[in-house]
Formats: C-alpha cells, structure tokens, sequence
C-alpha cells in the first residue's frame, strides 16, 4: 500500500509564464518564490511551493503526493512496477526543480501524471498573498478519469486513499481527515480538472467571487455549497483553461473507523444546495 | 432615557394597488404564510405573531411597527413624543384589530414616516410554518428614507434608541441586544426604504439568490456583507418598488457602552464581499453612481 500523506505541488505547462504570473498574483493572489528562465513558483501556504508553472506544453500536468521516509518511496516504486506502471526515478537536478529531496515520477491508469515526493522544502517567512484573497493553503485538485470506477481501485487498494462520498460516479477520496483531498470526474483523457485554495472564512468566498466578476474573469460555477463536504466553492477558469477553486468550511472525517461513504444521486442539487449549476465543470451535470 | 421603551420591530405595513400580486410574492417568494383575515389588510407571518407584514390599501401610508416594552412604556413613550414636539394619539379599537395588537401609539418622524408603537402584537399558537423552505425567522429591522436626519434620529433618541453606526450620515440604530433595528436612510423622500427578514445563515442567503435568478426576482444588492453590523444581506425587489431584505449572521452586540463608529459612504462600507447598488438612491455610493 502506496501511502500518501499530503498533496504537495501542481506543475502546469504554458505557453506564456508572464500571463500565468499575472493571474496567478493580481487574481488568485498567490506568492511568487522564485522566477528562473523557464518555471514560476508560487506558494499558498508555509512550502516554498505549491504549484509551479513550466514554460512548456499546457497539456504536461502533474500532481505531486508525499510520502513519508525513503523507504516508503522505495516501497512505492516496487509495486507500481510489479503491476506494470513504468515508474521513472527522479535525478537531483529533477529533484532540486521541484524543491524536494527524492521523487519518482509515473502515470495512474488514467495517464495523468503522479509524483511522489519526499520532504518537500518549508520556508520560514509566512506565506503572504499578492493580494488579500484570504487563502490558507493549496487544499485538493480534481483529477480527470477515463474510467472513475477502474481509478477508484487504483487510488483506494494501491494507494491508501479512502471514499468519503459519491457523486454519481465521482468519488470524493481523503488522504487524512480532509473530506477529500482527490476527486475523480469522468473525462475523454488525463489532466487536472481543477486546483483547490482554501481560504479563510466562508465570506471570502464570496468576497472573491464579486473580485473575479469585476475582473470579468470567467465564473464555472458557484458561488455555491457541496452538500457532500460542506464547502462553499467558487470555480473559475484561469490561463490555459485551467479550473481553479477557492473554498472554505471542508468537513473533516473525524472518526475513520466509523466513516460510511454516502451515495449523492448525480444531479446538480448534489454539487450545489444553493442552486448554482455546474455548468460546463462536469459532463453530463 | 437609559432603558429604551422598544424591544423589537413588529410589522411593516405597504400600501400596494394589486393586493393578489403583493401577496403572490410574499408568499411564493419569501415563503411566508398568511396571516387572519383582517380589514383593509392582506397580513403574512414571518414569526409566531399573526403578523409581521400587511399589504394595505394604495392611498394607505406605510408604516413601521415597533413593540413597546409594557404599559407604562407606552405612556413614556407618549409623554416623551409629546415633549419633543412628536404628535402622537391612541389607536382606535378598529386600528388596533387591523394591527394584531392590544394597543398602539400611532405617530410619526419628522420626515412624516408613520410609525406605530405597539403593545403586545398577538402570537398564533402555531408555529410560523413557511410555505417555503427561505428559512425566514422573522423581522430584523426596518429601513426608513430620512428627509430630515437630526429631527428623525431625535425621534428615536426620545424613545431610548442608540445609535451604533454611521455610513456617510446613513445612521444605524439600537433598541435591543443587535447591532441596528432601525436605519435611517438620507433621502429625496420619506418612506420605508426596505423591510429586512432574518434567514436561518448564509445558505438561505444564498439560495435566495438563485431561487431569485431563477423566478425573475430581480436582486438590486447582493449576496454582500454589511460592514458594520457583518450581517450578509440580499436585497430583493418586491411589488411595486418595495424592498426585501434577508440577513445572515450574528449581529448581537455585547452590554458594553459602544461609541458610534462612522464608515466612509463607499462601496467597502455598505459591502465588504464588493458587491454595488446601482438602482436604489440610498444606497449609491460615489463609485455606483
């Protein structure tokens, strides 16, 4: 068993870093760290990064989890070559680029792009936003799944990730006590669906949604509130199409033994109890 | 005056032409039940009293209800009106049936806002069961339009009212354990600018705001925050340029002695979360105008 014990970076490729650094600080209010020819990091909360755009290709996506000692890396790459994943061992160089000390890099049965890492760099400054957006963290992605049902075994039986609850076919899985830290939606190919700041109060979720309309940024969906999780949300479109979130109130799975998933008919009065409609976020909804 | 004579609002009355069109939104789009059959009236309850809001006859005033703290409040209360120079007489029996109370103060602001003090606003033993599910809990407080600001706010000073906050020289005003009851709204006209509900929380709020979108109910603010009190509010347009107002949150304010705080009459200020008014007077600020 793969364990997991936190999300740890988002990697993008782009065609433009500067319009991805743009949104990124006056928009999404994240802090730049560091700024080298072809990459831009920028961090949320106390690690010197939480996503990190790449001048390159906006299809090359990759999420990145981590994992305990070296011996769980270890651990980990053996058995997802003993069930046929080609798993490639990080260099230095690679492993200086995403400011951690070892990772190993492979595809889920999705194709999406997964690394696991081992301690990722902390740094002592607090984070401070390029504007006050209120965020707390880098908190979960959605993730693309040719197959939600073959994935969920993936992520549940070789990864240590647990259903909290169902939408339909998503399942909604924790690492910890966070309701969800990976969500499964059905799509045509692999890719990140959407990337997940928390923020402080359930108020600055809607103090943001009126920041993004008047900078005629594009609203997805919300404002609103998952009836599985309990947040209020607010999803919006930034550079190269990609979702992001921000949100507050996640419930936390206290009693893990006890824990029961729910099964939330796929409608859209079970991505939203206020009444927003998901519009083009997920297929069918 | 130490101890104010009101203890809370008790209804709005809105003079309306098209009584079934008023009452349509009352009931379908706010969710409250109506209230007994009375005279000249159309009565909704928003509360265990038989009623928080009547539609009344077009040529009728509007008027605000509040609800005195006992008999001999309601003799201060005349005795204090009648010093300051407010006219103020007892309801008849009739005046009084159409009200759901037991007696009243019928008088006025220096705007010429009629204001009605009440005593003992009747209760319904059953309980206010929505029509529904707006998570209305009843009355919090009445906006007024204010043609004379310092002979209005010596009108609620005379009864013991305090007040909280400024925005600009809109003035919000005390009588109980919350942040306001009563704001007082410089205007081009008297009138009751907006009659405001409290919701269960923000998820009321909220899916007010979609319910809205969704039956055409135009919204004229919101979902936004009140800088001062931090309620969240939506500003729904009613019937015939009447104004609905839900709020969200705790706006109880400790015993402390609080001096008024005055905020800049700007968009921050009447909104932290951004949102603007653009269609209500009262509510424009430089920036939306």
């Amino acid at each position: 068993m793969i364990r997991l014990d936190d999300i740890t970076y988002i990697r993008l490729g782009t065609p433009d870093l500067a319009l991805a650094e743009d949104f990124a600080t006056r928009v999404l209010g994240l802090e730049v760290t560091e700024r080298t020819a072809k990459s831009l990091y920028l961090r949320s909360d106390a690690r010197a990064h939480t996503l990190c755009y790449v001048a390159g290709d906006p299809a090359d996506q990759t999420a990145a989890f981590e994992v305990a000692d070296a011996a769980e890396l270890e651990a980990a790459a053996a058995s997802l070559e003993a069930l046929g994943h080609r798993v490639s061992a990080g260099t230095a160089g690679g492993a200086a680029e995403r400011k951690v000390k070892d990772f190993i890099a492979f595809d889920d049965p999705s194709g999406n792009r997964i690394e696991l890492v081992l301690k990722p760099e902390y740094r002592g400054p607090r984070y401070v936003g390029a504007r006050d957006a209120a965020i707390t963290g880098f908190n979960h992605i959605g993730l693309n799944s040719t197959d939600p049902v073959r994935d969920e075994i993936f992520w549940t039986r070789v990864c240590n990730a647990r259903v909290s609850d169902r939408i339909g076919d998503i399942p909604l899985m924790r690492i910890n006590a966070i309701h969800h830290t990976l969500a499964l939606v059905r799509a045509a190919g692999p890719g990140i669906q959407h990337i997940n700041h928390q923020v402080a109060e359930r108020g600055d979720v809607l103090r943001n949604y009126h920041l993004l309309r008047r900078n005629n940024v594009p609203i997805v969906f919300g404002p609103g509130r998952h009836p599985t999780s309990g947040a209020n949300f607010i999803y919006f479109r930034g550079p190269d199409g990609m979702v992001f979130e921000y949100s507050c109130g996640v419930d936390e799975i206290k009693d893990e033994a006890s824990h029961r998933p729910r099964s939330f008919s796929f409608e859209p009065a079970s991505l939203c109890m206020w009444g927003a409609r998901p519009g083009g976020l997920i297929k069918g909804a | 005056m130490t101890e104010p004579l009101l203890v809370a609002p008790a209804y709005a009355r809105l003079p309306v032409t098209d009584r079934a069109v008023a009452g349509q939104f009352a009931g379908d789009i706010l969710g409250l039940p109506p209230g007994p059959a009375t005279e000249g009236a159309a009565c909704f309850r928003a509360s265990q009293h038989q009623n928080d809001l009547s539609f009344i006859a077009a040529d009728a005033k509007a008027a605000a209800g509040f609800e005195l703290r006992d008999d001999a409040a309601l003799d201060a209360a005349e005795a204090a009106l009648t010093a300051a120079g407010f006219a103020a007489r007892r309801a008849s029996p009739a005046e009084c049936r159409a009200r759901h109370v037991d007696a009243a103060l019928l008088t006025a602001d220096r705007s010429g806002n009629a204001l009605d003090l009440v005593l003992r606003p009747h209760f319904n033993g059953r309980r206010c069961h929505l029509l529904r599910d707006s998570g209305i809990t009843g009355l919090h407080s009445i906006g007024l339009r204010s043609t004379d600001l310092s002979g209005d706010l010596a009108f609620w000073q005379a009864l013991g009212a305090v007040i909280s906050d400024y925005v600009g020289d809109i003035a919000y005003l005390r009588i109980d354990g919350h942040h306001h009851r009563i704001a007082l709204h410089p205007a081009a006209r008297p009138g009751i600018l907006n009659v405001a509900f409290t919701v269960e929380g923000l998820d009321h709020v909220m899916q007010a705001l979609y319910f809205a979108g969704e039956r055409q109910v135009r919204v004229l603010q919101g979902p936004g925050c009140q800088a001062v009190s931090g309620l969240a509010f939506l500003h729904l347009a009613g019937p015939e340029g009447h104004i609905f107002t839900l709020l969200a949150g705790d706006d109880k304010v400790g015993p402390k002695p609080l001096r008024p705080r005055r905020f800049a009459l700007t968009e921050s200020s009447l909104c932290t979360w951004g949102s603007v008014c653009t269609d209500v007077p009262e509510w424009r600020t430089e920036a939306g105008r």
